[in-house]
């Protein structure tokens, strides 16, 4: 009764109002709007649809569900899944710890040791992937490299080894790459939730007889949690869509043992020109990353009681 | 005020079209890195030569990388927005956009100078037209891509005796027996077979189908032939090599950095050279290398070099006049008696044409002048063949296999039954 009454009390004059301010809010809206329609959904549409079609630089065949078939009869595509999936289940869970210890470390220092070291993580991810992936490539360089120098140095091992060139070790190569440029953001991200923590609560906690322990699981985890759940659903997608260290490093050998699905959609649509096949395998990487998101969001939810 | 902003607004508005309402005709051209084809300067100086005769036509340039110029194009084919120009080989400009209908024919502009061409090898006139006899590329430049030694190396591993020091040719036995002096004198690693992809793979085929004079292709260049008696041999030979130490094959590096470790001495031998990149690696050789270019090794002494055909084909973009313009511009790159021979000096290649004879005699670059003791033997050039772009990344993955120690049979069998899809 009070709802209708005081609908009813709204005037013609704050009706024109709070229409203004709505189409306001839409005109401010429409261009990112505008973008995120033009160059988000509708590439992923238009994915979609060519997914179902023989699209290549001479045909543009509707085949249906051929390109699928072939996808998951392909040796290489099963590879470069297995590939992408051991980086996903290894970066994103080291990558979110090491980052919240360094950020456990660094948090509750003096402002400017804290930025020194926030810098330090973050340099990687500004420097950009290419002049990172050359100094990398020099530290793990088969006949000059730093790696293999300084192992052969402490006694590791006798001879050098080729990093990059043996199928044994490429990938793990990629994976201790793609760490040192995931960990930054991260870092500065946990830096800034673990300052946020209720420090009233922590006091409270200890003057009760908390331990450290104690704290940081009962109180300073359950308040970081929204920020775990960013960074988890953030570093999955960046470990799934790895594609410019592959480029640039190994082109997915040797052998394809550091072959991903990004990888090989480039391969495939840019060097093989087949764009049909191309866009079947991003969609099938979009709906894992989908998958992989939505069961992070479900445990983290669950976590959070 | 109002009104006299808007009008300054519509004005400016109005100015780019203004600018071109004469007869002024616009034209873009896209150039990989072909030499000196690829620094702006130079190419800025011979379209200020056109320009001089031409006034009438604007050329704009984009220069392309081989990392990821072909991406480029491709986008560039997908959204239309193609170049008027592209220079690049016969492997893309025939077998690749010209197969794919992207290409214009460019037949006409053959009329007058085919015999020439023909004079200075039949190989670059075939190369440069389709099965049907279609012209898509219109060629300037040409090279046989060689092998490179350190001189001192051999010299002091007294593994000169290996080598025709005259002819820059030896046997696959003198080879072998270079490993051995090279391994002995401590030269290690000797050599490094690059199989990481990316690119100088012209390298790595030669040394392959050289060693016991195997054909990459057929023929008819329509089937990929590594399965021959003589390239499994050679497979094996290098196999071997690679197992006993005297030779390295490294899956972690491209041909860009074979051609590091051989300027910086690192290596003895390198497989992928030709006389372009003897002039862009000059200032990066240690001071011990001595280059000595040399022909791929061959059971009989005679190689069969791969060779590189540069040039210019057409988009069809569809506008008549720039399709006019671009041919205008081409003939005088190609074929103006002042300025054809500019043209391919800055290439480091040599010329297509008899008539130009040689254009390094008496430069700055008279020692590309020596490279021409290779042209007599430019091989078949294959790399027109269907399915090239695939077949490229089967053959790494070949070498990577076999370097790992796969059984030659059976990865030969899986890479023919790949690349002959």
């Amino acid at each position: 009764m009070t709802v209708l009454s005081s609908r009813r009390m709204i005037s013609p004059a704050m009706k024109r109002a709070r229409r203004r301010e709505n189409i306001s809010a839409y005109i401010f809206m429409a261009p990112s709007l505008l973008f995120f329609l033009g160059f988000v959904i509708f590439p992923m549409g238009m994915c979609l649809v060519t997914s179902f079609f023989n699209y290549t630089m001479t045909d543009f065949s509707f085949i249906g569900l051929k390109n699928y078939v072939e996808m998951f009869q392909d040796a290489i595509f099963g590879k470069a899944l297995v590939n992408t999936i051991v980086i996903v289940v290894v970066s994103v869970p080291v990558t979110c710890l090491f980052s919240l210890w360094v950020a456990s470390l660094i948090y509750k220092m003096r402002n400017f040791s804290t930025s020194f070291f926030r810098c330090v993580f973050y340099l990687p991810v500004v420097t950009g992937s290419v002049a990172v992936t050359v100094v990398w490539k020099w530290i793990f360089n088969n006949y000059y490299g730093v790696l293999n120098y300084l192992c052969r140095s402490l006694g590791l091992i006798s001879r050098n080894i080729n990093w990059l060139g043996n199928a044994q070790y490429a990938l793990a190569c990629i994976i201790t790459i793609l760490l040192t440029t995931s960990v930054g953001q991260p870092i500065v991200l946990y830096v800034s939730a673990l300052s946020n923590v209720d420090h009233s609560l922590i006091e409270a906690a200890s003057v009760d007889g908390a331990t450290n322990t104690q704290v940081f699981w009962k109180i300073k985890w359950p308040q970081i949690m929204p920020t775990t759940l960013y960074i988890l659903v953030i570093t999955t997608i960046n470990s799934f869509q790895c594609f410019a260290l592959i480029q640039l490093l190994t082109s997915g050998g040797p052998n394809n043992s550091t072959q991903t699905i990004m990888y090989y959609i480039y391969y495939n649509a840019f060097k093989l020109s087949r764009y049909g096949y191309g866009s079947a395998m991003g969609i099938i990487l979009a709906v894992i990353i989908a998958l992989f998101s939505a069961l992070q969001f479900k445990l983290a939810k669950t976590d959070n009681g | 005020m109002k009104k006299l902003l808007a009008l300054l607004l519509c004005l400016m508005l109005a100015l780019p079209v203004l600018a071109f309402a004469d007869d002024t005709v616009e034209i873009t051209l896209w150039t990989y890195p072909i030499g000196s084809w690829g620094n702006a300067e130079t190419v800025d100086g011979i379209i200020k030569d056109f320009n001089a005769v031409h006034p009438e036509i604007k050329v704009t340039v984009q220069y392309l990388d081989y990392s990821s110029g072909d991406d480029q194009v491709t986008t560039a084919i997908e959204a239309k927005t193609t170049p008027d120009i592209i220079m690049e080989g016969p492997e893309r400009l025939v077998a690749n956009w010209g197969a794919a209908g992207k290409m214009l024919d460019i037949s006409d502009l053959w009329a007058e100078t085919k015999d020439d061409i023909i004079a200075a090898s039949p190989a670059v006139e075939a190369a440069c037209k389709n099965g049907e006899g279609i012209y898509y590329e219109y060629p300037l430049c040409m090279t046989t891509h060689c092998m490179v030694i350190n001189y001192n190396d051999f010299e002091k591993a007294g593994a000169l005796q290996y080598i025709d020091e005259e002819k820059h040719t030896w046997t696959t036995e003198g080879f072998l027996n270079a490993l051995d002096a090279l391994n002995a004198a401590g030269f290690v690693p000797t050599a490094v077979v690059y199989c990481g992809g990316q690119g100088g793979d012209q390298g790595t085929r030669a040394l392959v189908t050289n060693l016991y004079s195997g054909q990459f292709t057929n023929a008819d260049h329509t089937k990929y032939t590594m399965d021959s008696e003589a390239n499994i041999k050679a497979l094996k030979q290098l196999q071997e090599l690679v197992a006993n130490g005297k030779l390295d094959a490294d899956p972690g590096i491209v041909a860009g950095d074979e051609i590091a470790l051989f300027c910086n001495s690192t290596i003895s031998i390198g497989f992928c050279w030709n006389a372009s990149a003897a002039v862009s690696n000059k200032a990066s050789l240690a001071e011990d290398v001595k280059v000595f270019p040399m022909a791929f090794p061959s059971d009989d002494g005679v190689p069969e070099l791969q060779g590189g055909i540069w040039g210019f084909g057409l988009f069809d973009n569809g506008n008549e006049a720039k399709v006019a313009a671009a041919k205008t511009f081409i003939k005088f790159v190609c074929d103006d008696p002042a300025q054809a021979a500019k043209s391919v000096y800055a290439s480091g290649f040599f010329p297509t044409r008899a008539s130009l004879g040689d254009i390094y005699a008496g430069t700055d670059k008279a020692e590309n002048g020596e490279y021409a003791i290779f042209m007599p033997y430019l091989g078949d050039y294959y790399q027109v063949t269907p399915n090239w772009a695939a077949q490229r990344t089967e053959w790494w993955n070949l070498l990577q296999r076999i370097f790992a120690g796969g059984d030659v049979e059976a990865e030969v069998a899986v890479y023919c039954q790949n690349a002959n899809k």
